[in-house]
């Protein structure tokens, strides 16, 4: 098992490998180099532990044999004399050092890494709100939690496990060479090498090992958790037909391979583990064999003979946290180069500098020449469309699923930009508008309605942040919810669950639409507005819509015309659209 | 209907009480691992005293260092016997927790499994994703690190007791002394740490799925202008669980640095007293008989008297995190499985002409009463019924009842599911995989051939062709790549390949467009040609008027049954 992870990694990791891996890291180092100054005071107090601990048990050794020596002279009748009072209050001050520190340099250094995070998780969030339709339909699953809580989390690690620790480790090795070498330069010399092999294997050596493996768990526990969420979503499917256990096998043979893996790295950071005690046992040993060379050929006292091992002992310490997290780097990298990924995103709607200022009467849209192709699909969803909407017209727009109605809709509020052509408003192009000027005069009922995991008032207020519930109960009234939700024990608070599953689909949909309503914009596309709503509900709606648009410039999408449904709704106009192109 | 439904638990399940019973699958692994690390605690001793005698034979017997090797070599051995120990103890600890683990997360899948689709609807399927991976996870330190530490944390402090105590008895009485408060304190900051741990798990749960769902609707908070307010509602809510983690830490790391506490100051106070004791300050009790070699040791000891209560500490977050996540998957637990209230059968123990028969049955949600009955209906073998009425009306409700998702409150329930029955909803349930893995969900055995035949009869035939892996093609998450007239049409192909006589639908030609709407409908009819019992919830005319029943509903009830 492990020959044959070895065997993989002989083939990748070189010095092109580890100068991608600077590169993927570089700008969470930057990110992190904003904190500086916590930064800097979270190692210092860091240091401070591990100092005060190599000072505890050197000083403590040094002052036992240096009492036993004065001990036997005094009882041989030898006047001896020997100050107890300076390496007494040494001790006592490096053990009060150590505690303190430590607890402080904890709370201290957590608290950065949370704030870091919270930094990181806004940042991120802000990122993905600015990326267009296109990319964002693609990816709006499971995938994305993992993406954005879980990343995010694993490059805390960056700090508080793969940063502080070695530069504390290489300093604390630093100072226990300087220490012995002060006395015994050939020791200090020694074991301070002895120490820094052990050092870079424990840095370098244990990536290494464990990069693959460690990269590969992240990806593998996000098909894991992809794969229960859908089992548990499709309970219904997989029951009926039977293929429960069939479909449960996938996710344990997803496990295994999840499970395999961190056998692999619990092994590799047990070895680390085993190298940490071993080497700095073995240096013990080595410093106090070249200590006491110098001992007997008189060039060093006992006292600091025994000083030297004890202070090599201390040095387990600092290298206890080495092991594991260097194995583990490998998921801090793979969690960077997502996140690096989407940040470069290309497809962000970008906001004009300088927006020129929207002449709000009577707004003229037009769609000139307009392409668009979505980059997997195998024709473009929109191909040299022309079209345009007069001031306080009503026209349809026709055409079957997936034949451009929506893309048309999401080019107008900016949610995609088109690859050729020009959307404009009173013949000014939308991307020299301002992003919030456009959308805030667009009410834009999509295809789907999205609910939040919140009350029924606080998916209503999205649309308008300020209304009293007054408000809120007129336009559920006017979608006939409004007797629905008073007869709820919580009314305007029930929650409506996640994506709005708790309401039928007809009431999810009237929800969506008394949002609109709410929203109260001069213009409004509404794509099938009365889907899942039976016929009599939908006439008796689409009545008290016509009152309500009056005035309003108004896109209707969709599938075809209903005489008897959309008589009252006063369209002007249709156009048809068939696989992207309009029907001359 | 579940193929294992594990065993019904007692009412009593509690967090600590579910990982003991998991703590024992694997009783022999766990008691190999703490052998391990007492050989560790063992070795560490011999080498500490080994050190200390070398120290004492070179200063106060003058030895030189060629009378001394072979306790150098000696000393190497043991660091080498110590590292052996080490690397079996981190080995055998985590095979155990591995275990472990596999075995919970079983546990608690076939648990929602039995709950079925309805009783998990309210819940966020990525929260219980969520749980079913990373709490499932979380239970990893208690049983690798936690569990066997805490049969050391008792055994090796013992040790190094007797040998104190053997060196100095005085030394022993106060290492002894100091013993008996660290429980006490930990036990003490470890139950608040656990509570605010539990909190702060939650927190976590809520986090998750506060996030998915503002990153689902991101279209709907950009259209509405609502992207800066969401983001620093993100950024208040990361930030919300950083002041819940810190009030854990804060607590978390206080049982650690009374710990630290202990250890410095033992160590302080030993050196103080051995030197004083060495210097002949000490005239009473055992200092006067101190040595270097003695002395040395018990310093060199003093440390490791109290690592594993140290290291114990260490891993007490894990012990919190461990009873923080059993929390959350033993309340998934403790949630009662279906009862059967009303009467239910699948067996074709009556009138073999009968699809489906429903005498007095009724269900109510909580906080919301009746939403459906009580009701009377039958379904006759290959008949195919509407059920129609206003939205709300309780018609997804009685497909339900059907499906056996949800259970009667009263009445009986009879469903003829020898072979199965096939669901479609408006939702149709795509894997992530190929077009072929999606459709052999409902026919495991079935041929590419007749896979292919299944698509053709749901008008798939031409984009099948368009693609250049065919039925290989994967999909992405829930159908990704596919329009909604598409996926359904494959949910169509589905049915098409299953052997249920009876095909449930609820709104199954809910926002299609045209062509793949005239496809679901043409479908549907064959499949009542073939002569499968069809029972629909729609609104659609054309669906309607193919139904040799039409069945309307109104708050729960049935206002009217019409037969064509």
């Amino acid at each position: 098992m492990m020959r044959e992870h070895y065997r993989q990694q002989t083939e990748g990791l070189h010095g092109a490998a580890w100068r991608e891996l600077g590169s993927e890291l570089l700008p969470w180092l930057r990110r992190l180099g904003r904190r500086r100054q916590r930064l800097l005071v979270g190692a210092m107090l860091l240091a401070l532990t591990l100092g005060a601990a190599i000072g505890l048990l050197a000083l403590s050794g040094w002052f036992i044999t240096a009492t036993a020596m004065t001990g036997t002279l005094l009882a041989a009748g030898v006047v001896a004399r020997l100050d107890i009072y300076v390496p007494g209050g040494g001790i006592r001050f490096f053990a009060v050092t150590r505690t303190v520190s430590r607890y402080f340099e904890r709370l201290y250094n957590h608290d950065t890494v949370l704030r870091l995070l919270a930094d990181l998780r806004g940042g991120m969030f802000r990122v993905l709100a600015g990326l267009d339709a296109q990319v964002l339909s693609r990816r709006r699953a499971s995938e994305w939690l993992n993406r954005l809580t879980a990343d995010i989390d694993t490059l805390d690690s960056l700090y508080l496990r793969l940063l502080a620790p070695p530069a504390v480790a290489l300093l604390a090795i630093l100072v226990v060479t300087v220490l012995l070498g002060s006395f015994a330069p050939l020791t200090g010399g020694v074991v301070g090498l002895a120490l820094l092999v052990l050092w870079v294997w424990l840095v370098v050596g244990q990536a290494w090992l464990g990069m693959d493996a460690s990269r590969r768990r992240v990806a593998t526990l996000d098909r894991l958790r992809g794969h229960l969420i859908e089992h548990l979503m499709g309970l219904g499917e997989l029951r009926a037909y039977g293929s429960l256990s069939s479909h449960r096998q996938a996710i344990l043979g997803e496990e295994d391979t999840l499970y395999r893996d961190q056998r692999y790295l619990g092994r590799v950071s047990a070895l680390g583990n085993t190298l940490v005690g071993l080497g700095v046992g073995l240096a013990m040993l080595l410093a106090l064999w070249l200590a006491a060379l110098a001992y007997r050929g008189e060039n060093l006292s006992g006292p600091l003979m025994v000083m030297m091992p004890l202070a090599v002992l201390a040095l387990n310490e600092a290298f206890a946290a080495l092991p594991v997290a260097f194995t583990q780097l490998g998921a801090t990298r793979a969690a960077a180069r997502r996140l690096n990924a989407l940040e470069r995103s290309s497809s962000a709607i970008i906001e004009a500098d300088t927006p020129r200022a929207m002449n709000d009467d009577g707004i003229e849209w037009r769609l000139e020449a307009v392409s668009l192709h979505y980059p997997e699909a195998l024709t473009p969803a929109l191909d040299r469309v022309s079209m345009s909407l007069a001031p306080q017209e009503r026209l349809a727009l026709l055409g079957a699923s997936g034949a451009g109605k929506s893309s048309v809709a999401m080019l107008l509020t900016r949610l995609l930009d088109p690859d050729q052509g020009r959307v404009t408003l009173h013949g000014v192009d939308l991307r020299e508008l301002s992003l919030e000027a456009v959308r805030s005069r667009i009410g834009y009922l999509t295809q789907g309605t999205e609910l939040f995991h919140d009350s029924i008032a606080a998916n209503l207020r999205l649309a308008c942040p300020h209304a009293d519930d007054a408000e809120l109960w007129r336009v559920l009234e006017m979608v006939e919810l409004a007797d629905w939700v008073e007869q709820l024990p919580r009314q305007l608070d029930t929650p409506v669950g996640e994506g709005g599953r708790q309401l039928s689909g007809g009431q999810a949909r009237r929800l969506g639409l008394a949002r609109i309503l709410l929203h109260d914009a001069p213009i409004v596309i509404l794509d099938e507005p009365f889907t899942g709503l039976d016929r009599s509900l939908a006439r008796r709606i689409s009545r008290r819509l016509d009152t309500w648009l009056s005035g309003k410039t108004v896109l209707f999408l969709l599938h075809q015309l209903d005489e008897e449904r959309d008589a009252s709704l006063g369209i002007q106009r249709a156009l048809t659209l068939i696989q992207g192109r309009l029907e001359p | 209907m579940s193929p294992s439904t594990p065993e019904s638990h007692d009412d009593g399940l509690t967090p600590r009480r579910w990982l003991a019973g998991l703590a024992s699958r694997e009783r022999r692994l766990l008691r190999l691992a703490v052998l391990c690390g007492v050989v560790v605690g063992l070795a560490t001793m011999v080498q500490m005293g080994l050190l200390a005698w070398i120290v004492s034979a070179l200063l106060t017997s003058g030895a030189t260092l060629d009378e001394l090797s072979w306790a150098f070599a000696s000393a190497m051995g043991v660091i080498g016997v110590r590292a052996m120990a080490q690397w079996g103890y981190e080995v055998t600890a985590q095979e155990a927790s591995l275990r472990i683990r596999q075995a919970a997360r079983r546990e608690v899948l076939g648990h929602l499994e039995a709950l079925g689709p309805v009783r998990l609807a309210g819940r966020h399927s990525a929260g219980l994703g969520g749980q079913l991976v990373e709490q499932v996870e979380a239970l990893d330190g208690y049983f690798a690190r936690f569990l066997p530490q805490l049969r050391l944390a008792v055994v090796l402090p013992l040790t190094i007791l007797v040998i104190v105590a053997w060196l100095d008895w005085l030394v022993a009485i106060l290492l002894l002394l100091s013993m008996p408060l660290i429980p006490v304190f930990m036990a003490l900051v470890g139950m608040g740490a656990e509570r605010l741990n539990r909190e702060q798990f939650a927190a976590v749960t809520r986090l998750a799925g506060h996030f998915l769902d503002r990153v689902r609707g991101i279209t709907t908070l950009q259209l509405f202008n609502c992207t800066e307010s969401a983001t620093d509602e993100v950024y208040a809510r990361a930030d919300d669980y950083r002041r819940r983690s810190m009030r854990t830490l804060r607590l978390a790391f206080l049982s650690s640095a009374v710990l630290e506490f202990f250890a410095s100051v033992a160590i302080a106070m030993l050196a103080i007293y051995i030197g004083f004791g060495l210097l002949g300050y000490i005239a009473f009790g055992p200092a006067p008989k101190l040595t270097l070699f003695s002395g040395l040791t018990i310093l060199l000891l003093a440390p490791e008297f109290f690592q594993p209560l140290r290291t114990l500490s260490q891993h007490y977050h894990d012990r919190a995190a461990a009873l923080g996540a059993a929390d959350g998957l033993v309340a998934l637990l403790s949630e009662p499985l279906p009862e059967h209230v009303g009467e239910r059968s699948d067996q074709r123990n009556t009138d073999l002409a009968i699809a489906v028969g429903l005498v007095g049955v009724s269900v109510r949600h909580p906080g919301r009463g009746d939403v459906l009955g009580p009701l009377d209906l039958e379904v006759a073998a290959g008949e195919t019924v509407a059920l129609i009425g206003p939205s709300g009306a309780g018609k997804s409700t009685l497909l339900q009842l059907i499906a056996g998702f949800i259970d009667s409150e009263t009445g009986q329930v009879y469903v003829d599911t020898g072979n199965g029955f096939a669901w479609m909803d408006q939702r149709p349930f795509l894997v992530q995989g190929s077009i072929a893995d999606n459709l052999r969900l409902a026919a495991p055995y079935a041929s590419d051939a007749q896979l292919l035949a299944a698509l053709e009869r749901a008008g798939l035939r031409e984009l099948l062709a368009s693609l250049p892996e065919g039925l290989q093609t994967s999909l992405g998450e829930r159908g990704a790549g596919l329009s909604g007239g598409q996926a359904q049409r494959v949910a169509l192909a589905r049915i098409f390949l299953s052997p249920a006589p009876l095909v449930l639908l609820d709104e199954p030609t809910a926002s299609l467009d045209e062509v793949s709407e005239a496809f679901v409908i043409e479908g549907l009819k064959s499949l009542a040609e073939e002569g499968r019992t069809l029972v629909i919830a729609t609104h659609h005319p054309a669906l309607m008027v193919m139904a040799g029943c039409v069945v309307r509903l109104s708050q729960g009830r049935i206002v009217t049954e019409q037969s064509a």
